[in-house]
């Protein structure tokens, strides 16, 4: 479901890492379809939003590519990604709900990913922790 | 869209979801039989590709086509991506993507079912 990872494969992508990334790859896909279909048909009627949703795809799009590749590169490529995330999914959340005018429609983010059955919010605290997980054997 | 072939396609996908859970369990690596059933529900998910194709072409009802074939395609992905990750690496966590992928399935299959009837 993801970048065929580089020959000798890095911590990040075996055991449950595996796991990890696929459902990355799943909202890589998701979020990359959805604001493409949004930003090509109607970026005039919630811009905010929709821009915010590609910001979001190509996070996820990072995140997949740094833990499914195992360079050193890769993995800051994944911290950073997957740290953007989630200051973005608590950011955006919090704001859907005290602003909601702020957005015209909704995003990956919006109420903390409700719409996406909140795995949204999950998705970076997994990631996050198993960086931190996967670090000493580096 | 036909209506008992997404019931069953979304049983199919659960059904994957659940096998592969029991496989995690008992510490099974995906065998035979496990990519057997993933193959029937490669089949069908091939046939409501072009059931869908057909019954788009004839209807007058006006559904978001592009969405509605991505969604088709999209589906028919996953049983091959699925499995080009989980046999990458041979163990639990690699048999756990099957978990993933069933229960993708019935999302993407309830979305389907939303861009059709929004086209009235």
């Amino acid at each position: 479901m993801a970048e065929r990872p580089a020959t000798g494969r890095g911590p990040t992508s075996t055991g449950p890492g595996r796991v990890l990334i696929a459902v990355y790859a799943v909202f890589a896909l998701a979020a990359t379809g959805r604001s493409s279909v949004q930003l090509l048909t109607k970026l005039d009627e919630a811009p905010v939003s929709y821009l915010l949703s590609a910001g979001a795809a190509a996070v996820y799009i990072a995140a997949t590519v740094g833990l499914a590749r195992s360079t050193a590169a890769a993995r800051r490529l994944a911290q950073a990604a997957i740290g953007v995330e989630m200051l973005g999914v608590l950011a955006v959340g919090t704001a859907s709900l005290l602003h909601p005018g702020w957005f015209a429609d909704d995003t990956v983010w919006s109420g903390f990913g409700a719409g996406y059955g909140y795995v949204p919010l999950v998705l970076p605290m997994a990631g996050l922790a198993w960086l931190v997980r996967t670090r000493q054997h580096r | 869209m036909i209506d008992w072939l997404q019931s069953v396609l979304t049983l199919a996908a659960l059904g994957l979801a659940a096998l592969a859970g029991v496989y995690v369990a008992v510490d099974r690596l995906t065998d035979g039989w496990l990519l057997a059933y993933v193959a029937v529900l490669a089949a069908g998910l091939v046939a409501q590709l072009v059931v869908g194709i057909v019954l788009l072409a004839r209807t007058g009802a006006d559904v978001n086509g592009l969405v509605f074939v991505a969604y088709l395609v999209g589906l028919v992905l996953v049983p091959p991506l699925s499995t080009f990750w989980a046999l990458g690496e041979p163990s639990r966590a690699g048999t756990a993507v099957y978990i993933v992928a069933g229960l993708l399935v019935p999302v993407l299959l309830l979305r389907l079912d939303q861009i059709w009837t929004a086209g009235g």
